[in-house]
């Protein structure tokens, strides 16, 4: 049976002379909780999976090609667009790339607004995540509360850069705009206020027995197999793999702030179930309070961006850059051919990755479970497809 | 399982389940966050005014300091911004016939504002621009032709014009100079 | 209502020469009437006001606040606006069962209520078999969910209807055992005559009376959520998966009929859990000696009992996330079964050792649920100082529009 270029296989069982046939569902494109527009063709025997093809381009807008029409300078708001949730880490990517490529030296101040805007946004795309997995397993008040706390972080970063979800905030050489007066005493008032209430976020569902029976032993993905498919981030850190951009391979201010890299530990289930993807995220959020809070407290002075010509040409050359997203290791590839236009830009991003382990994971999971397994990668269509 | 696990099984659902309703029920207690809006903010008062100055809504052209120079032309990324101007010895400078910005296309990315000498175009904290057809998106902000501003050295003198000058400055020290210091 | 006829009749009210059964049968039917138009329909509507409000408030936002005051008529509104929807029916689908299955759900639901007494007389009728009958009936829902899974042409549709019946006819087993105790202890089936057993004050109630019943009542009310479809029991309408389960493909008129019954059925859990454990609608007999303000007493303790348990129903459910199919079925099957039969067995035990019940036990587990509210309370008050809330940031006004600023 063939589902648009799908050739699914049915099995059918002669069980004692009743043959029962799989049952092929869709997931379709529009769905309330695949996180964004994807597509799962489940093959189910009632509620038990047999497996769950994942099915994507739904999404796909050209984003590297367009890069190759709109420039250097003009690429950055697109970049926003590759992964809406977390903007400030592709505006990073790109411009760190536009700066090793052109041999750039950005700022000190300019690092640090750049990780005080990354951090903040990481803690935004993980509200997001944690308050979207309550949801899809069925609670939907810690979704209200994620919101409500990211609203705040809204507020901060459109006083910052003027915009709440596709900031265009950096640029090749720093950042686009210095923080304003007043902005680092409400940051800082933001963070102390904010940390007690992942403890009460925790309290309400992260430890409930429900929950944990949702997600523990659910999807357990070992550390070899999460590194020999290409996971990141905290897809990887949740199979107990301690790697992270900003500890292994250090990029602006991060080797001098002190924070920790949490691991999943299978503290309620095995190490790589969903339990331990999630509670990574829920960790890193403190985290990230922790680097908040160096980083706004040692804000040197200085300017916040490098003298870049408006007509931007970099030496022909390439280069990969990494950034720490909020997803994982988002890798650009930028190569250059020497004029105001770059000759080709891939962007690899987690999400991508992780789909590729959904079918091998789903075998012998239920469809409740499929939820949860594509919530606990964090998964979001428009970096899968860009 | 063993009566031991089993027993915990039903002590860990109670408790855990106990503290989330206990976290629920203290949220009942408190005030909403809600902002009603539109109708039922405090009297005399716009979600607009509210929002931060750096905000990026719908973009707004002033033609009296407008230098007509095209560096918003140049540098949006979409390619909404149509400026036609010409240079006229009879008129004494560049004369604008037509600077259009179609915000159907706009991503309020503000890649146009940053490189205006005068902040003629800049972004406005309105927002709502919801209307019923495509073409009325594209505003038109040349009625008749117009003279290109001219900045004087020594300050602007006009006092028509010094307000909107002022503004739109100090709209574009809002972004970052190489050369500043923090 | 037989009871109500016959004092009538007794106090000569009824005009002579009427057979006493006509007399029955018009009361009960014009009570059924009254109780379907006036009280079911309302409160079906009106609990889904109070949920969306108390959602709103536990979500830290404010609910449906504009149609009405307080949003007090959205529920009207939105009656209206699903009557007057497209009725569409899926054209692959089995149309005759379609568009039954909603009236099926729906039959099962208010048969119900001709047993659910509502203070002193007022009962439609007070068949001897009540909780029986209570609990045979509302299994028709079964019946009416599957019909609407299959008919859907739908494979979520299907899948919820089989969960849902699954997990219905599961927990009827708990729900039955865990009533047991009761009817041992009341000695009647009848739903009057359990009240009758109980008092007025706490220490007479079925709940307080041994350790079982305590036990017991906490299996009936989850095996009672659980028959509702509520959350966290709501995998046949999981919205996050099935988008609507079996109510996927139904718009219109029967949507809100199945709507209805969900809504309705949460008051018949807290009419039944009042009647059985709480102590029913006995008030003080010095309150009122004249029947019509006693029985309105009656009338508004029951309600305000039951309804509380709708409260708590709503608290839950919006507190709670989901528990998988086979996770129901476990916890079903190996912890509230076991624990059923436990009661069972230790009520009938308890009942031999103690015929009359110990007083001081009923005390001590008064203290005992008072000392967990207690235990209960202090936990809010630690949730709300971790947060670092001050006084401006509380309102314990449940209508507050009032906004956090800053």
């Amino acid at each position: 049976m063939s589902l648009t270029g799908f050739e699914v296989e049915i099995q059918r069982e002669v069980d004692g002379g009743l043959s029962t046939e799989d049952m092929t569902l869709s997931m379709g494109p529009q769905h309330p909780s695949t996180h964004g527009v994807l597509r799962f063709v489940v093959r189910a025997d009632g509620e038990v999976m047999k497996e769950a093809i994942p099915d994507i381009g739904y999404l796909h807008r050209s984003i590297e090609k367009i890069a190759e029409k709109v420039g250097w300078h003009g690429f950055m708001p697109y970049t926003d667009r590759v992964d809406y949730v977390a903007a400030m880490f592709c505006n990073q990517g790109w411009a760190m790339a536009g700066e090793r490529l052109a041999g750039i030296e950005v700022p000190k101040r300019s690092e640090y607004c750049r990780v005080i805007a990354a951090e903040f946004n990481r803690i935004q795309s993980h509200l997001l995540s944690v308050g979207s997995m309550a949801m899809d397993i069925g609670a939907y008040t810690p979704f209200t509360h994620a919101l409500r706390e990211r609203e705040y972080i809204n507020d901060l970063i459109e006083e910052l850069c003027g915009a709440r979800l596709t900031f265009n905030y950096m640029r090749i050489g720093g950042v686009a705009w210095d923080i304003p007066p007043g902005w680092r005493e409400k940051a800082l008032a933001y963070v102390e206020r904010f940390e007690p209430l992942i403890d009460e976020y925790n309290a309400l569902i992260s430890y409930n027995k429900i929950y944990t029976e949702r997600l523990g032993n659910v999807a357990v993905i070992t550390a070899q197999e999460a590194i020999e498919y290409n996971l990141v981030g905290p897809n990887l850190r949740g199979s107990g793999v301690r790697y992270d951009v900003r500890r292994d391979e250090p990029y602006s201010v991060y080797p001098e702030l002190d924070f920790d890299i949490p691991v999943g530990t299978g503290e309620m289930g095995t190490v790589g179930d969903c339990f331990d993807r999630y509670i990574v995220r829920m960790r890193e959020m403190k985290e990230s309070c922790k680097i908040l809070r160096q980083c706004l407290q040692g804000l040197p002075p200085g300017p916040v961006i490098a003298k870049v010509a408006r007509n931007f040409k970099p030496p022909a050359g390439d280069c990969y850059v990494r950034v720490e997203s909020a997803r994982g290791d988002m890798g650009w590839y930028v190569v250059s051919d020497g004029t105001a236009f770059p000759h080709r830009c891939k962007i690899r991003t987690g999400s991508f990755a992780a789909m590729s382990i959904i079918q091998k994971v789903s075998r012998n999971l239920m469809i409740a479970d499929l939820i949860a397994v594509i919530a606990s990668f964090d998964l979001v269509a428009p970096e899968i497809d860009r | 399982m063993g009566l031991g696990t089993y027993l915990r099984n039903i002590k860990d659902a109670a408790l855990t389940i106990g503290d989330g309703l206990a976290v629920t029920f203290s949220h009942l207690v408190r005030k909403p966050y809600t902002v009603q809006y539109p109708d039922r903010l405090p009297d005399g008062v716009r979600v607009q005014d509210t929002l931060p100055f750096r905000y990026r809504g719908i973009l707004e052209v002033d033609l009296e300091i407008c230098t007509a120079c095209l560096a918003c032309e140049r540098a949006c990324p979409i390619d909404c911004i149509v400026i036609d101007a010409e240079k006229d010895k009879a008129a004494g400078g560049l004369v604008m016939t037509r600077f259009d910005i179609d915000m159907a296309k706009c991503m309020y990315c503000g890649l146009c504002s940053e490189p205006c000498p005068t902040g003629a175009i800049h972004h406005t904290p309105e927002f709502e621009g919801a209307d019923y057809s495509l073409e009325s998106l594209v505003r038109k902000f040349v009625k008749t032709p117009v003279l290109a501003y001219k900045p004087k050295k020594g300050g602007e003198t006009d006092p028509e014009i010094a307000p909107i000058l002022e503004r739109g400055m100090r709209y574009v020290n809002e972004f970052a100079s190489a050369d500043a210091e923090g | 209502m037989q009871e109500l006829v016959d004092r009538l009749v007794a106090d000569g009210l009824v005009p002579g020469g009427i057979p006493l059964w006509a007399c029955y049968l018009a009361a009960m039917l014009l009570f059924g009437g009254i109780v379907v138009f006036v009280f079911i329909l309302p409160i079906a509507g009106i609990t889904t006001w109070v949920e969306r409000r108390v959602a709103g408030r536990i979500q830290s936002r404010i609910g449906p606040n504009r149609t009405g005051p307080a949003g007090f008529l959205q529920w009207l509104a939105d009656g209206i606006k699903s009557v007057l929807k497209e009725d569409i029916v899926p054209s692959a689908a089995d149309v005759p069962l379609f568009k039954l299955a909603p009236y099926v759900v729906i039959t099962g639901f208010v048969a119900a209520f001709v047993v659910v007494p509502f203070g002193g007389p007022l009962i439609i009728a007070d068949l001897n078999v009540g909780i029986l009958y209570l609990t045979a009936v509302t299994a028709l829902v079964v019946v009416g969910i599957l019909m609407a899974g299959w008919a859907s042409n739908n494979k979520w549709s299907l899948l919820g209807g089989i969960r849902s019946a699954a997990q219905i006819v599961s927990y009827e087993i708990p729900a039955g055992l865990s009533f047991l105790p009761v009817v041992m202890l009341a000695g009647t089936l009848s739903m009057q005559g359990i009240i009758r057993h109980q008092g007025w004050a706490p220490w007479t109630w079925h709940v307080f009376d041994n350790p079982f019943t305590f036990l017991a009542f906490f299996i009936f009310f989850v095996s009672a959520l659980a028959e509702g479809n509520r959350t966290p029991f709501d995998l046949p309408e999981a919205e996050s998966e099935l988008v609507m389960g079996f109510a996927t493909e139904y718009s219109g008129l029967r949507n809100l009929l199945f709507f209805m019954a969900e809504w309705g059925n949460l008051y018949i859990i807290g009419a039944v859990v009042t009647t059985l454990f709480l102590g029913g609608w006995q008030i003080p007999l010095a309150l009122a000696e004249h029947p019509v303000p006693r029985t309105v007493l009656q009338f508004a303790l029951f309600f305000a009992k039951a309804y509380f348990w709708v409260f708590v129903a709503v608290w839950l459910r919006w507190t709670l996330p989901r528990i998988r199919v086979d996770q129901m079925m476990v916890m079903c099957w190996k912890y509230l079964v076991p624990l059923a039969f436990v009661n069972l067995m230790g009520t009938a035990v308890w009942m031999v050792l103690f015929p009359a019940g110990l007083g001081g036990v009923r005390v001590l587990l008064c203290l005992c649920a008072a000392g967990l509210l207690g235990v209960f309370a202090r936990r809010v008050v630690f949730h709300i100082r971790r947060a670092r809330l001050t006084r401006q940031d509380l309102s314990f006004n449940p209508l507050s529009t009032a906004r956090v600023i800053g």
